[in-house]
Formats: structure tokens, C-alpha cells, sequence
């Protein structure tokens, strides 16, 4: 064979093209002076703010192949703001809390719009948008025991979630109603039956999470799946070396993250890899003992020592015989256990730094996505659009918080790229809510 | 949107205006029918144009299917059946050609191919339409796996069209993944065809060069090298490397005082006044579950059945590369020089050597005071004669290892490691890649482990070249420098000890007079040679005293492995924590420890914690309490020293130049080291 008869192939030549682009970008970022390097480096809030809340009040017809995801954005429009530190107007909040009240199905859930079926996806979007706004009128609309019904009409006998009557079953599902569940204190041993064993089933050899059984590793499912393990206290089963080897190879030169091995940098992913981070660094001691369980060879698999432990758990903790122990006091307990995993886990101490390069993401960030008319995209070259906002943004406001010690500490400036004024609002990473809205959600609904 | 009636502020485009004006029409008809029930051909129809507009309106979908199973309801006639559910699939299709990243129009069609009514060869027809379009599209990769159990197609099959899709695009990496998964399930299987394995792991090489030399600088194909690499090189059996006492050695045991010297070659004397020596045995890999019962010991004075085992790792999972018994000796004054056989043996490994008895009259004068400081300055060490030298590095003539069964498979293993490497080394004579490099970098080690394992192997290692490889790595890609700068070190070990010649010019002699505990006084002296790592421990095994100074250690993973340890110097690296000291707490022998200028209490958050495998537990143990050690009614905060330090009994520490070392630490150290003698050079009281 002949070495030399290198021939790009187009995967190679797209990357080379945004590589070219990115770099362009850096380059002039390092030939400019100091203070202009620093207007380079700002989050432009104002017009984030305008383009965000005209998408609120307006949105033209272009908007129409996102009909069946209304209140997605509500959830990507409001949850930017919030992370902006803004608030908006209350005729605009009392819309939106009416118009979320009408996709929510009188059976529980709520749909893509009024009058459509209740939906998994679009159920997580309407509460966290509910829990965004916060106050009484938005967190008390949410029909709870409505929603434990619908959330279990959707769960499959073999453990996994179904996005809506009939449809289809993967990670994003189990995620959606798992966090949910968690954040209305409605999760309880019956909805968290056998969810672990299906998350497990969709790991990969390389250590990411698949979207189904079968498929390869994805960005999304990763941070869907280690979330939903988290949320029912069964982490510890996922191979997490691996999980964390596969998503720290997914920064690349562009500084930015890929979704998949050899897929191109995506600013969305910011959030999504991003904030596996974040929840990696409150594992600490589950890691500790993974790796306890490997010594300098590492060549016995962890999965086998793994796999051994969890077929212990799942007869022992979660055992197909949940009907029995319903009425059983043990039953009680695990569902007041459920209750506090999602605020007991933020209060943990970060014991690691992040395992990712959050400065560089937050220089992706700022000077590739950021457009500067307002709003974020995929990458240069691409257009802004609200989904994007919100996952840039929240990317963003998980790389300035990544070296504190504590959730709700604010960040040293060194750890904030960009004037001071770029910081942002702290989230809660299991939820991708504001996290003093989250504390406000968990207040109201463990007191009701 | 959101209720609300629109008002365009901006001019939008009249064509996008009416085409939204056409959905809120077709959206409030659609309603009306699937309020109503109505699933006739008209309101059907409407259903179609809403979903061929708008794909993700999964209500739209639940419609259908309730139109479909309403409508089938009374159809008996196979044609007409068929003809509403091909109906579907025209939807479908349509829909996908919008959108073919539509959840809900995949899972649609899923459920109408479920019925059983339909062709699966159009499906593969469609499919290849779609994953031409996009390639990576995990919908479509994932409705394929869906259509080829539905139709019952073999794996072999399935691989055979990963391999189309690689031919048509090198880059592919969800194709190379699914070969992947659909490789593993036929080789574990056995298949017809995919055995035997080395024979399609060579096919599969092949298929992955064309790649990798089509165009180096694309991912994919070097991640599918990688993990036909793992599949080549994965060890099967455990086997034992080595021990202490070594097979072949003759092993003198004195009690109370000291060797007298001149006997024996010092690497094979020890001394107790506990009644008994260790055993330690050393694995290829980590491994579980060492008992009396997979492990037999012959040995006069222990039954087999009374022997424990422990694991050396500081975990608790019961798995680990190094495994320590005590073996016993009788109080007894034999002048005969008696030898007494020991026999090990671990499944199809085994190791022989013998153990001689002597005491020692108290009276015997060649050992300083136990109290004497141990200084180590390069004048304390004096080359050693070499001729009474013969460190028991392990070496294949002493083979203890019964290897016929795997004869056959080493010979491929080792050829196709060849054939790899001579590849690469002619891809990068032509082009600079880091990846290749790399790749290159742990072929070469795969073939040195390879042959090191091999019976009567005379073959050069590729040490030198393995060096310059991550030496210019490390240069060519800073970001990762701290891996390669420990691959480095690890093989530069390797390269050092792993012969006599080597080893023996790091090998001296302490002193004049040395402390009882001290009973080989040979220092291994592993100084100035920049060392991120450690290993190799398999040729270290009898070391008593090791100077690892003047190096760039953050971590001393493995060194847990040399129980017969006493003096360790690891002054003036870059240790940064007492977590990092973790591997310590299972030195039992240690009496001398000097970590003088690390960088511990440096660091406020310790980054390399995550990196090495024995770090600190959270649980630091029922048995201690941190209050025992509060000193002046100030609670101190260094239980991470205390965890490694309570179990120790140094006599000798140095402790100076880490951020750590305060007044308030000294004190806190002479607390927890109640044996402690010297402490910074200083006679402690």
C-alpha cells in the first residue's frame, strides 16, 4: 500500500473547513489589544434580552415545524433569561403560565400545544419552564397526582419510559419523566422499577450512553442517562471511568464539544457534555471506589465486577415484586429517600475541579456560538435560534461555576472568562434549572 | 405562538405566511376529526398533509393509528389490509424526506412493519436512501437493527453491509462502530466463518489500513484500530511473573540482628525477629479471589489450609497484581545450614526455592545503633562489588510458567504485532500524525510485553524507540504532555531494570555500618532520571531500600508491591497531597521516609486525585478518630496525613519543604508517630 495516497474523505474536509473557521476567529482574537480582546470576550446581555423576549411576546412563521414543541420554547426562552439574572414583564409571565396550562392533558402531562396528546419531552419542558417562573400561580397549575398517573400510564413493563401513548422508548424518555418525578416529589419505587437496568443496557464499550440498546454513545443520552442514575440513586452501576474517558475525548481543538466520535463541534453540546462534568464532580466518592476496584494492570473489565453487584441490587432493592411492598412501610421510606436525592446532591461539596477545559469552552462559546445581534448557534456559519441560546447559555454557566467548591458560592474571577459582568446565574445540573428556582420548586412541593 | 395572535413587526415572506396560515387550517381540522373519531378517507387525508408539513406532530401519529386499527377492525381481505398499511408508509416516507430526524415518524413506521403485512426489502431499499442522505443518522442506523431482527438477518450479513458503508466512506464512524458491536457478538459466538479468530482479526486489519493509509488524518479508522488492538492484545489467563522469595534462590532467614555478610548474596537475605518472612507473589494482571484453596504452598512449617492471603491495592474490591502471605520459621538454632524447601503453586504457574535458618549472637558487631540516622547523600553509597551481586530480576530461563496451551496464539499475536509495526513505521517515515505515533508507541509495547512472555524469546525490546516516540509527542502535542511524559516514565523504568547489566549500575551499597532492619544494606538508587511514574515492580520485589529522589513522581501507584521496603527516599518530586502517599499504608517494613520537598498542601484542590487508582477513601475507618489527635484544643485538620501515617511505625521522616510543614504539623507528627527518632534531621524528644 502506498502511504502517501492520502485522499480527504468529506468528513475530513467539512472538519478542516470549520477547524479554518474557528481559528480564524482565534486568530484575530490574539492579534487585537487587550481591551479589545475584552468586547470580544462579553456577553452581549442586551441583545440576548431583545432577541429572547421577542420570541416570547412574537415568533414569525418559521416557527411552524416547531409546533408540536410550544413549550420547549417557553422553557429554552425562559430559562435563558433566568440565567441572564432578568426577569419579564408579568403580562408575559401570566401568558405563560396560562398557555402551559392549556397543553396540560386533563389525564396528566402536557402536550406539544393545546389539544395535543400529553408528551414526555414537552411534559420536562412545561415544568421546567413552571419552575423558571416560580411563585404560586406557576407551581401550583402543575396537576401532580394527574401527572403520577400519565407518568406511569407511560412506563413500560420492561422499565423503561414511553415519550407519549404508544411511542417510542429510549434514554431521553426515562430522563424526561425521571427529573420530573423528582422535582414534583412525586418519585416513588413503582416509577423507578427497573429504569436503572434499561439506562445500564443503552452503555456502550467505549463508555458513553446510547440512545437505545444497540446504538452508538451520544452527548445527549450520556447526560440523560447519567442524570436519570443519578436521580434514582443508582449511579454507581454505570461504568464512570469509561463514561468519563468517552466524554472527555469530546472536546476538540475547536475548544468546543462534539456530540459523537468524529461528528463535528456543536455549541449545544456545551450543556450536554458539559454538565456530565458537573454532575461528575459531586460522584467523587463513587468514582473512588470504581477505580478501587482496578489496580495498575486494569485489565479485569469493571463491567464484570459491576454487572455482579447490580444483579444483587435489582433483586434486593428493586425486586419485580414492588405490588407487595407498596403498602409496606418500606415503600414509604424509599419514596421520602427519592425525595431529597435531587437537593442532597447539590449540597455535596465538589471534590474534583472539572476534567474538562472550562476556560476554552467558555472561549467556544463567547467568540464562535455567541451571535452578536443576540442568541447563540451551533457553530460559525450556522443561525441563532432559541434552542441554542439556552444550551450555550447553560453551557456556559456550568464552565464558570466548575471550579466551586459549593453549588451557590460565587466563582473566583479567574474562573470567569470575560469581563465580570459575564456571569451568569448558577443552574441545578441534574435539572438545567436556575438553582434558586429550583430551591423554590423543592420547597413548595415537599410541602404539599 | 403561545396563544397569542401574530403580528409580524418585520415584513416575513408571503409564501412563509401562507404556509403557516395552511397549517393552523389543516391543525383545526385535524383536531375536530381526531375529537370526533372520524377515520374516514377525507379526514385521513387531512392527517397526511399535517404530518407531511410538520413531521413532529406526534399526536397526529397516535391518530393514525387508531384510524388504522379502527379501520382493520372488520378487513379480512390480506390486499386491502396490506393496501392501508402501505398508505402508512407512504405517509411515513413522505415525512421522513421533511425531517428523517422525526422520532415519531420512525417509531410509526416501526409499528406498522410490526403488523407483518409488509415487504422488508423495500425497507432496505429506503434505508439505504436515507443513510446515503446521512450517513451518521442514528434513527436510521437504529431502524436498520430493527428491520434485520424483524427479518431475521444474520450478523454476518449486517457486517457485511458495515463494510460497504466504510468502502464508500472511510470516515464513518457509526459503520465502524456497528462492525464493531457485530464482530464481537461473532467472534464470542464462534459463527461459522469467524473463526478462527486470529484469522479474521488479520481481515480486519487489512480493512482498517486501507482506511487509515487513505486518509491518516480522519478519526474514525484509528478508534476501530484501537479497538482491534484491545482485541489482539487482551491477556487471557492470568499468570504469575514473579515472586519473593524468587524462584531458584536460596533464601537466608536470620532473626535478631544481623546477616553475617559474605555467605549469601545480600539480595536474598532477610531478616526477622516476627517469626516469620513474606511470600509475595506477582501477577500480569490483577487478579481475585487468592486463597489456600487456588494457591498451594509446601513449606515444612505451615499447613497450606492456615495461610492468608492479601491482596496489595490499597481497595478493597480483592483484586490486585501483587498477593502477600507470611510464611513461618521455627525458633530454632540450626548451624547446619539446613535448606528447606518451599513449593508455590497457582494454576499453571509455580515457583521453587529454598529457605535457610541462622541466628544471630546478639554480640555480632557489623550493625550501627537501630537509632542512627540514615543519610542519603550520595557519599553514604559506595558502588557495590559486583561479584557478590546477582539481583534476582526476573528472567525467562527461569521460566516458571507452564506455557504450551497458548503456543500457536503467540506466534500470530507476535506477527501481527510485527506486521503492524512495520506499517506504521513506513506511514510516519512519509507523514508527521500524532495519532500514528502514538498508536505506533503502544504497538511496540504490546509486542515487547508480548515477547517477554515468550519462552526462550532472544529478541531485542523497542525500549529506545518507544522513548523517542512519546519524547516527541510530548513536543508535538502539549496539551496531553502529562500522559505521555508517564508512558515515558514508565518505559524508562522498564528499560532499567528489566536486565542484570542495568540494573546493576543503580545498584549500592549504604554505609559502613547500617540499623538491624536493614538487613540487605543495597540501595536501588533511581535518582535524576525524570520520572512522572513508577513500575515494573515484578524486578523490584526484593528492594529494601530505594531512592526514587530528584525525580518528577506525582504518584507512587504499585509501589505497595514492595513489601520489603525500609528506607524510601522521595524527596524533591512533585507529589502534591498525602492522598497521593495512599500506597504507604500497606509498607509494614517501613521505617525511614523522606518527602522533603513535594508540593504537598500546595494545591488547594488536588486534580490528580480522579487520575490514579488507589486514592483515598471517604471512609477513613471505625477504628479512628480524628479527636484522639487534637492537640491543644485545636482540632487539626491534616487527617488525610493521619490516614497514611497511624499505621506506620518510621523511626525517621523528613517532612521539610512541603507548604504543609508548619510548627503546628510537626507537633501533630510527633503525636501520630510515637517511633518516630528523627524528624527533619532533629532528634525528637
Amino acid at each position: 500500500m502506498d502511504p502517501i495516497s492520502s485522499i480527504p474523505t468529506v468528513t475530513q474536509r467539512e472538519q478542516w473547513t470549520v477547524e479554518e473557521m474557528v481559528s480564524e476567529i482565534y486568530q484575530l482574537f490574539s492579534s487585537v489589544p487587550h481591551h479589545a480582546q475584552t468586547i470580544m470576550l462579553e456577553l452581549r446581555r442586551d441583545q440576548h434580552i431583545e432577541f429572547l423576549t421577542r420570541g416570547l411576546r412574537q415568533l414569525g412563521p418559521s416557527f411552524r415545524v416547531l409546533d408540536a414543541n410550544r413549550p420547549w420554547l417557553c422553557y429554552w426562552i425562559l430559562h435563558s433569561i433566568a440565567l441572564l439574572g432578568e426577569s419579564i414583564f408579568s403580562d408575559l409571565e401570566n401568558n405563560s403560565i396560562d398557555f402551559l396550562n392549556r397543553c396540560q392533558d386533563p389525564d396528566g402531562g402536557y402536550g406539544g400545544g393545546p389539544g395535543q396528546l400529553p408528551h414526555l419531552a414537552t411534559t420536562y419542558a412545561a415544568v421546567n419552564a413552571l419552575m423558571t417562573l416560580g411563585g404560586q400561580k406557576a407551581l401550583s397549575s402543575i396537576n401532580r397526582d394527574k401527572m403520577r398517573t400519565f407518568l406511569l400510564r407511560m412506563k413500560d413493563p420492561s422499565g423503561g419510559f414511553r415519550m407519549h401513548d404508544g411511542g417510542e422508548m429510549d434514554v431521553r424518555a426515562c430522563y424526561t419523566a425521571i427529573s420530573v418525578a423528582s422535582v414534583l416529589n412525586i418519585l416513588d419505587p413503582e416509577l423507578v422499577e427497573n429504569v436503572g437496568n434499561y439506562i445500564l443496557s443503552c452503555q456502550t464499550y467505549e463508555g458513553g450512553i446510547a440512545g437505545e440498546p444497540g446504538s452508538e454513545a451520544h452527548g445527549g443520552y450520556t447526560f440523560c442517562g447519567l442524570a436519570t442514575m443519578i436521580l434514582i440513586n443508582e449511579s454507581q452501576r454505570l461504568d464512570l471511568r469509561s463514561l468519563i474517558d468517552w466524554v472527555a475525548f469530546r472536546q476538540g481543538v475547536e475548544c468546543g464539544f462534539q456530540g459523537r466520535a468524529n461528528k463535528l463541534v456543536d455549541g449545544c453540546y456545551s450543556f450536554w457534555q458539559g454538565a456530565v462534568f458537573a454532575l461528575i464532580q459531586r460522584l467523587n466518592s463513587i468514582i473512588v471506589e470504581q477505580l478501587r476496584a482496578l489496580d495498575v494492570g486494569g485489565s479485569l473489565s469493571w463491567r464484570s465486577i459491576c454487572t455482579g453487584a447490580a444483579s444483587n441490587l435489582s433483586e434486593g432493592e428493586c425486586g419485580s415484586d414492588v405490588k407487595s411492598y407498596q403498602t409496606d412501610e418500606r415503600f414509604h421510606a424509599k419514596q421520602k429517600e427519592f425525595s431529597d436525592i435531587g437537593l442532597n446532591f447539590i449540597k455535596i461539596p465538589a471534590e474534583l475541579g472539572p476534567l474538562f477545559h472550562s476556560v476554552a469552552l467558555q472561549q467556544y462559546i463567547l467568540l464562535c456560538s455567541q451571535v452578536q445581534d443576540g442568541g447563540f448557534r451551533d457553530k460559525p456559519g450556522k443561525h441563532r435560534d432559541y434552542y441554542h441560546t439556552c444550551y450555550c447559555l447553560s453551557g456556559l454557566a456550568v464552565c464558570q461555576y466548575s471550579w466551586c467548591k459549593d453549588a451557590d458560592s460565587p466563582p473566583l474571577p479567574k474562573a470567569v472568562l470575560g469581563p465580570h459582568s459575564n456571569l451568569l446565574e448558577p443552574i441545578h445540573p441534574l435539572f438545567n434549572v436556575v438553582l434558586h428556582r429550583y430551591y423554590e420548586a423543592h420547597n413548595f412541593f415537599m410541602g404539599s | 405562538m403561545h396563544g397569542r395572535p401574530r403580528k409580524p413587526q418585520k415584513p416575513v415572506d408571503d409564501a412563509s405566511i401562507a404556509k403557516a396560515a395552511k397549517l393552523r387550517v389543516l391543525q383545526a381540522q385535524f383536531f375536530q376529526n381526531h375529537h370526533d373519531k372520524i377515520y374516514a378517507k377525507e379526514a385521513l387525508e387531512i392527517s397526511a398533509k399535517l404530518l407531511e408539513t410538520n413531521p413532529e406532530a406526534y399526536t397526529a401519529w397516535n391518530y393514525r393509528k387508531l384510524a388504522v386499527e379502527h379501520n382493520l377492525r372488520s378487513e379480512t381481505d390480506p390486499d386491502a389490509i396490506k393496501a392501508v398499511l402501505d398508505e402508512e408508509l407512504r405517509v411515513v416516507e413522505s415525512a421522513l424526506r421533511r425531517n428523517f430526524k422525526c422520532y415519531g415518524a420512525w417509531h410509526h413506521r416501526k409499528w406498522v412493519l410490526n403488523k407483518g403485512y409488509s415487504s422488508v426489502d423495500h425497507e432496505f431499499r429506503l434505508l439505504d436512501q436515507f443513510q446515503k442522505a446521512d450517513s451518521r443518522n442514528f434513527h436510521a442506523w437504529s431502524y436498520r437493527r430493527f428491520v434485520a431482527a424483524l427479518k431475521n438477518m444474520s450478523e454476518e450479513e449486517e457486517l457485511k453491509y458495515t463494510t460497504d458503508m466504510i468502502e464508500t466512506n472511510f470516515s464513518n464512524y457509526s459503520a465502524w462502530h456497528n462492525r464493531s458491536v457485530l464482530l464481537s457478538h461473532l467472534l464470542k459466538q464462534k459463527i461459522e466463518g469467524f473463526t478462527p479468530r486470529e484469522k479474521v482479526l488479520t481481515e480486519e486489519y487489512e480493512l482498517v489500513h486501507q482506511a487509515l493509509f487513505t486518509d491518516p488524518d480522519d478519526q474514525s479508522g484509528w478508534f476501530y484500530h484501537f479497538w482491534l488492538l484491545d482485541q489482539t492484545v487482551t491477556p487471557g489467563a492470568p499468570v504469575l511473573v514473579s515472586s519473593w522469595p524468587a524462584h531458584g534462590s536460596d533464601l537466608f532467614v536470620s532473626f535478631k540482628g544481623n546477616l553475617d555478610g559474605g555467605v549469601s548474596s545480600s539480595f536474598t537475605s532477610f531478616c526477622s525477629d516476627k517469626g516469620a518472612f513474606p511470600l509475595i507473589i506477582y501477577f500480569n494482571q490483577s487478579v481475585g479471589g487468592i486463597n489456600s484453596s487456588t494457591v498451594t504452598v509446601k513449606h515444612l512449617f505451615d499447613k497450606n489450609e492456615d495461610l492468608i492471603w492479601v491482596p496489595l491495592a490499597t481497595n478493597n474490591s480483592g483484586n490486585a497484581q501483587a498477593w502477600v502471605t507470611f510464611l513461618r520459621f521455627p525458633d530454632v538454632k540450626d548451624d547446619s545450614l539446613k535448606a528447606y524447601p518451599v513449593e508455590v503453586k497457582v494454576g499453571h504457574s509455580q515457583c521453587a526455592f529454598t529457605v535457610s535458618l541462622r541466628s544471630i549472637d546478639s554480640k555480632h558487631g557489623e550493625g550501627g545503633s537501630d537509632m542512627e540516622m540514615i543519610v542519603w547523600k550520595d557519599d553514604s553509597f559506595h558502588a557495590s562489588e559486583p561479584l557478590l551481586l546477582s539481583p534476582p530480576v526476573v528472567s525467562l530461563d527461569q521460566a516458571t510458567t507452564n506455557k504450551e496451551p497458548e503456543q500457536i496464539d503467540s506466534r500470530w499475536h507476535e506477527e501481527t504485532l510485527a506486521n503492524e509495526i512495520a506499517l506504521f513505521q513506513e506511514l510516519l517515515s512519509e507523514i508527521n500524525c500524532k495519532i500514528g505515533k502514538l498508536t505506533l508507541a503502544r504497538l511496540l509495547r504490546a509486542h515487547d510485553k508480548m515477547i517477554y512472555k515468550m519462552p526462550f524469546a532472544d529478541e531485542k525490546t523497542h525500549s529506545k524507540e518507544v522513548l523517542d516516540l512519546f519524547s516527541d509527542l510530548m513536543k508535538l502535542d502539549p496539551s496531553h504532555s502529562r500522559y505521555y511524559k508517564d508512558e515515558h516514565s514508565l518505559v524508562l523504568m522498564e528499560q532499567v531494570v528489566s536486565n542484570r547489566e542495568s540494573l546493576l549500575t543503580y545498584c549500592w551499597k549504604y554505609g559502613e555500618a547500617h540499623p538491624s532492619y536493614l538487613c540487605n544494606p543495597i540501595c536501588l538508587r533511581l535518582s535524576k532520571l525524570s520520572l512522572s511514574r513508577i513500575g515494573s515492580f515484578e524486578n523490584l520485589l526484593w528492594v529494601q531500600m530505594l531512592d526514587l529522589s530528584h525525580n518528577e513522581l506525582w504518584s507512587i501507584e504499585g509501589l505497595e508491591a514492595m513489601q520489603l521496603l525500609s528506607c524510601l527516599n522521595l524527596s524533591n518530586n512533585k507529589l502534591r497531597s498525602f492522598t497521593a502517599l495512599e500506597p504507604l499504608k500497606l509498607l509494614k517494613s517501613l521505617k525511614v521516609l523522606n518527602i522533603s520537598y513535594n508540593e504537598i498542601g500546595a494545591h488547594s484542590i488536588d486534580t490528580s486525585r480522579y487520575l490514579f487508582s488507589s486514592p483515598l477513601s471517604h471512609t477513613v475507618g471505625d477504628d479512628w478518630n480524628i479527636d484522639a489527635y487534637v492537640t491543644d484544643g485545636v482540632k487539626m485538620n491534616y487527617w488525610e496525613a493521619a490516614v497514611i501515617f497511624k499505621g506506620l511505625y518510621l523511626t525517621q521522616l523528613d517532612v521539610v519543604g512541603n507548604a504543609i510543614v508548619d510548627e503546628k504539623f510537626n507537633l501533630f507528627l510527633t503525636h501520630i508517630l510515637p517511633s518516630l527518632v528523627w524528624l527533619d534531621g532533629d532528634r525528637v524528644y
